[in-house]
């Protein structure tokens, strides 16, 4: 019985070193947006206990805080089977807008249509994300993780105002 | 025309008893392709009305219970009552033939492994009628899965997914063992077709991610119902651990899913356009490279959950990477077809359909593979295009391309090729109206798993068109299904190697024997059974070698007197054991389920745990060849 050798024509070849190449590009790419010009993808900022997280400050108090007025803004947001409090809320356009989000019960998402805001809710997790809006309007957000019978209706706004208070 | 005689008992060849007691791989597969077709057309329903519910917005035919159910079990049947069974069913049929050998290393278990998975299956469909169908999404993301507990609905997502690991399981075990000790002599690894590599890579797929995902099971079961906390935030325990173990069992899966179609599509290809298949070994080590890939990214199914940038940056660029060894065999098998001469059979349509329609699937692929551009993407109708255009247009064509392909050698009959061809431009029509406006509807920015959307946000059109695509899609099944019922009776017969093949399986008879093999060949190449019929003139072109006729090696052994001088074959002896076993762990499951009533719970617990003894103690203690009578 003969020994095969393997033969690798040459076209294969090439594609499989041209490949290799892209990958090395995608890596530093990847790497070059991710460290130093600070993407922003959703993170786990803290853990609570869903059981009394609706109890004890912040989200005993949801809702918008101004931090810094017309730059800085925190938005604490409690979603649970199904509904987001606070439903409604506003923030002025162009402003950092930071969310903090967690869940009383199941998991739940949260995305803001239209855009790559969009991160789970789960609960004993605090979910933070910062955006800024770049055009006063009323956006709709909703929930995008499956969370039972009223997946479908579990949805809110929020209204970008002008500088000067109007939407 | 037999020269050799077998000792297995043949008193029953035939009846329902004998396939109830079968242990030979060639009648496994035929039930696994049986039993797949049946969940086929029941998954298909359930789509069906998904779709018209959707064909309106504010729709009312389905409630929103009605409609979590239907999704969910949608999923799950399509998942692991269809497109695993169906591979299993290949793969059972036609390893064997394909390396030379005339059963599988544990028939018992491989009959084992088919009777479990059809109880398993039935039992999961039994809770429509106990309280509701599982209702928890195909993924049973915690705490959903864990928290609800006014039904048992997600105790059967629980036992039923799990059972039906198991039942795959068995399935890998055997054919690991098979394919590294039962081939022919002379047939190197290397030299075994491209069907048979995808089958061993998703058998290790399969060894080294089920358990994962069996532990996960177990511990839903028990936050459910034994007061463990796996799964609770309240109590340190964590939700996302779920989606973890899920995800890592879930990632290789899909690649277990469309590897054996993959494997199909590269034997179909090289047949029908008679040339070899271009770069055999780099076909074969992408298929090893994203078997062991995919175990590196299953956590791009999560980047909403918060994982942070590191490693969210990670698994994006893994599964960027992933595409490598995916794109090396679609090159590959455009290789093959350039400069081939091709026949547009319709398995061979199928198999060009399957590639093109995997590309535009593996492209939304990639796009998810942007982390940022995913967190737009992630719960919306656009990953639902990406995985059924990569699961329909892809292993679902392969299959179909494979009962074209194969069905001469099942039944000795051809399928009826002008229905093929209807058949396979309808549901290629259909499958694209359906599936490509969700692309649309996704970045306009609706979510998967709602039973209903509101007027005004441009979503009707899309939906509207998906529905009638996904009608077209039915006809399409129903035209394969009478090509099926029709073509079984009344097809125009088939000898040996219908199509000039190239593979072991065409060297017998159309449907083969029972012991496969008259004389076990041995093989001196890749695609041996090709070199046996041609060799090459002078100017390369293939030229018939003239001893061998009609595609079929025949051995005389003896010379005329085949009783004295044949040899016996032995072949495994039929079993009842399997059937008893597979019924017992069952009700095992079944009473693991009904946990939360335990006067129910124990006594089904107790019933599985005798019959399972009976049933492998049986087996254990039969004697391996049994009198003939």
């Amino acid at each position: 019985m003969t020994t095969e050798e393997l033969h690798v024509d040459p076209a294969e070849r090439n594609w499989i070193v041209a490949s290799i190449m892209l990958l090395v590009v995608f890596g530093v790419a990847v790497a070059i947006a991710g460290f130093m010009l600070g993407i922003q993808v959703p993170t786990e900022e803290q853990r609570v206990d869903p059981r009394t997280v609706a109890q004890e400050a912040p989200w005993s108090n949801p809702g918008v805080r101004e931090l810094v007025p017309g730059e800085e803004y925190e938005v604490y947001i409690l979603a649970s089977r199904f509904s987001f409090v606070p439903n409604t809320f506003e923030v002025p356009v162009g402003a950092r807008v930071t969310f903090y989000v967690t869940s009383t019960d199941v998991q739940h998402g949260f995305k803001l249509q239209d855009t790559n805001v969009n991160f789970m809710a789960l609960p004993g997790q605090v979910s933070k994300l910062t955006t800024t809006f770049e055009e006063p309007g009323t956006y709709s957000y909703i929930c995008t993780e499956y969370c039972g019978l009223g997946h479908a209706v579990m949805a809110g706004s929020v209204t970008v105002t002008e500088p000067g208070g109007n939407a | 025309m037999a020269v050799a005689t077998t000792t297995a008992p043949t008193a029953s060849t035939s009846g329902l008893w004998s396939w109830i007691t079968t242990v030979d791989h060639k009648r496994i597969g035929i039930m696994y392709a049986v039993s797949a077709f049946v969940f086929f057309l029941v998954g298909g329903t359930e789509a069906l009305l998904i779709r018209l519910q959707l064909a309106t917005p504010n729709g009312t035919l389905l409630s929103a219970d009605a409609y979590n159910q239907l999704f969910t079990m949608h999923g799950l049947t399509m998942v692991f009552a269809v497109i695993m069974p169906i591979a299993a069913a290949y793969q059972n049929y036609f390893v064997p033939l394909q390396i030379g050998a005339r059963d599988v290393a544990f028939p018992r278990l491989n009959a084992f492994a088919f009777w479990l998975f059809l109880f398993s299956a039935l039992f999961l469909y039994s809770s429509f009628v106990v309280g509701g169908a599982p209702d928890g999404a195909w993924v049973g993301y915690a705490p959903l899965s864990t928290q609800l507990k006014e039904f048992i609905r997600m105790d059967y997502y629980a036992i039923g997914a799990q059972l039906l690991g198991v039942a795959s399981l068995a399935g890998s075990v055997n054919f690991i063992a098979t394919i590294f000790t039962m081939r022919a002599p002379g047939m190197t690894l290397l030299r075994m077709p491209v069907f048979t590599w995808m089958t061993v890579v998703t058998s290790f797929l399969l060894l080294l991610s089920l358990p994962v995902i069996g532990v996960g099971l177990w511990q839903i079961l028990f936050d459910r119902n034994f007061g463990t906390l796996f799964y609770a935030a309240q109590a340190q325990g964590d939700p996302l651990l779920w989606q973890h173990l899920f995800w890592i069992f879930g990632h290789p899966e899909v690649y277990v899913l469309i590897l054996p179609a993959m494997g199909i599509v590269s034997e179909i290809l090289p047949v029908f356009s008679r040339k070899p298949l271009f770069g055999y070994a780099f076909v074969v080590f992408s298929g090893i490279a994203i078997g062991f890939l995919g175990f590196g990214v299953w956590a791009h199914h999560m980047f909403t959950a918060g994982l942070g940038p590191v490693a969210e940056a990670g698994f994006g660029l893994a599964t960027m990477l992933i595409a490598i060894p995916t794109g090396v065999k679609i090159f590959n098998w455009i290789g093959t077809t350039w400069g081939g001469k091709l026949r547009l059979t319709t398995a061979m349509l199928f198999s060009l359909g399957f590639i093109a329609m995997f590309v535009i699937g593996g492209l939304s692929g990639v796009t998810h593979s942007i982390v940022p551009a995913d967190t737009q993407q992630h719960d919306s109708y656009y990953i639902v295009a990406h995985f059924h255009y990569v699961l329909f247009g892809g292993a679902v064509f392969g299959y179909m391309a494979g009962i074209y392909y194969w069905f001469p050698k099942w039944t000795g009959r051809f399928l009826d090729e002008k229905l093929g061809k209807v058949q396979f431009w309808i549901t290629f029509v259909g499958f694209n109206l359906t599936f490509a406006p969700m692309h649309i509807l996704g970045l306009d920015g609706m979510p998967r798993r709602t039973y209903r959307y509101p007027e005004g946000l441009g979503f009707e059109f899309w939906n509207l068109l998906a529905t009638i695509g996904s009608f077209l899609i039915a006809l399409g099944v129903l035209l394969l299904l009478i090509n099926l019922v029709k073509s079984y009776r009344k097809g125009a017969p088939a000898p040996a190697d219908p199509w000039d093949g190239r593979t072991l399986e065409w060297t017998t008879s159309s449907p083969p024997p029972v012991h496969n093999f008259d004389e076990i060949p041995v093989v001196h190449h890749v695609d041996d059974f090709w070199y046996r019929k041609y060799g090459v003139d002078e100017e390369g072109r293939a030229v018939r070698v003239p001893e061998v006729t009609g595609g079929t090696v025949e051995v005389e052994v003896g010379g005329e007197d085949h009783g004295e001088a044949g040899h016996d074959i032995h072949m495994p002896s039929p079993s009842y054991f399997p059937i008893i076993a597979a019924a017992g762990v069952v009700v095992i499951g079944a009473g693991l389920t009904f946990s939360s009533t335990p006067l129910v719970g124990f006594t089904l617990l107790g019933l599985g745990v005798i019959v399972t003894l009976w049933g492998l103690m049986g087996w254990a203690g039969e004697p391996i060849t049994k009198e003939a009578h």
